[in-house]
């Protein structure tokens, strides 16, 4: 067979190559933060992992100096609300990621100035922000699924029980009208 | 060779190089549009939107959940300071002083980014736990025999670092190029 008969196979090969190749670039965002959110339990409510050690597989390169506490957050009905007491003297901070893994919002202890935190997550769609209490922030998700994490530093082992506790008093659910 | 075999091969291959290159550029490869400090590297897009396909795709692989650089800067070495791969066969030694960080923290990970197992449960050294020279600097060591307070333990194997600066000084925001780091010096090798 000569070389020109084979050359619109060559060509097919490489174009399907590169086709399959940019499908699976653009589409692997998507795919790794469905794969984490899977494991991360029922949306809509918080869940306090424990300290991050040599057998904590979940996420990569995790920190063995902060204490995760997860939301996955399913916006299909309604809004949701994240209320949290932050921490006295340490490193703290709530982050919102989309279906994408894009960080579309953060917050730390030092931007709360001491105060809890009340923040409503709104639908991509909600049209009508909910009733406005003082302080309280909104937050538009560019998509219905996505992943609120808290983290918490251990700034001193020694005060490990008291930091465990106080970022137990988050709390993430379906706001209630 | 008859066209439905063709067509089958050309289907086979173009997936299979297809899939390869997704590996070998995202999975296996560097993050694209990183700067360097020294051995250090960072990402300018880690937890923006605004990166590119192959840069978002490589940071929701390497870097999932990661902050934006507003309020963490992410720095990881794979090298030491003479630009020689980090290997836990040999013993380095991290010098400095304090970064420009509100905290900062140094974690060993394996090759599969995840941390180190070793006796003593630790991975880390951080502003906090380690101890600071009367001068202010610190030196500490990265070690698969650790002995002391300043220790990062790793294994008999390939690993990298990671340097986290939480709520960093935002002349590092600005110009993560040129930050006051750490250096990382081999002190020994078998």
């Amino acid at each position: 067979m000569s070389a020109r008969s084979w050359a619109p196979w060559i060509l097919a090969t490489l174009v399907l190559a590169v086709a399959v190749h940019l499908a699976t670039v653009w589409y692997l965002p998507h795919f790794v933060m469905n794969r984490a959110l899977a494991k991360m339990g029922a949306p809509n409510m918080i869940h306090h992992g424990g300290r991050v050690t040599a057998a904590s597989r979940g996420v990569v390169r995790p920190s063995p100096d902060l204490l995760y506490s997860t939301c996955p957050f399913d916006l299909s009905n309604g809004p949701i609300e994240i209320r949290a007491t932050v921490p006295a003297n340490t490193y703290w901070s709530v982050s919102l990621f989309d279906a994408e893994t894009n960080n579309f919002f953060v917050r730390n202890d030092r931007q709360l100035n001491g105060k809890p935190l009340d923040l409503i997550v709104l639908t991509p769609k909600e049209d009508r922000e909910p009733h406005q209490l003082p302080g309280r922030i909104f937050v538009r998700s560019p998509s219905e699924h996505g992943l609120a994490l808290f983290r918490t530093l251990i700034n001193d082992d020694s005060h490990f029980a008291a930091i465990d506790k106080a970022r137990r008093q988050s709390n993430c659910a379906p706001l209630t009208k | 060779m008859n066209t439905a075999l063709k067509i089958l091969a050309t289907f086979v291959i173009g997936v299979a190089l297809g899939l390869f290159a997704t590996w070998f550029f995202v999975f296996r490869g560097a993050m694209p549009g990183g700067v360097s400090d020294g051995p250090w590297k960072t990402n300018l897009s880690v937890g923006s939107a605004s990166g590119d396909m192959a840069t978002r795709a490589s940071v929701a692989v390497h870097g999932l959940l990661a902050l934006n650089r507003s309020e963490t800067v992410y720095y990881t070495a794979v090298s030491d300071t003479g630009g020689e791969a980090l290997d836990g066969r040999c013993d380095y030694l991290i010098a400095g002083r304090d970064p420009a960080a509100r905290w900062w923290s140094i974690t060993a990970y394996a090759e599969d980014d995840f941390l180190i197992p070793n006796p003593q449960n630790r991975y880390s050294i951080s502003k906090n736990s380690v101890l600071h020279e009367a001068g202010g600097g610190f030196t500490a060591s990265v070690s698969r025999k650790p002995t002391g307070n300043n220790v990062i333990p790793v294994a008999d194997a390939p690993f990298s670092l990671t340097l986290r600066l939480y709520n960093p000084d935002p002349r590092v925001v600005a110009d993560p190029a040129h930050a006051a780091l750490l250096t990382i010096q081999k002190v020994a090798c078998p």
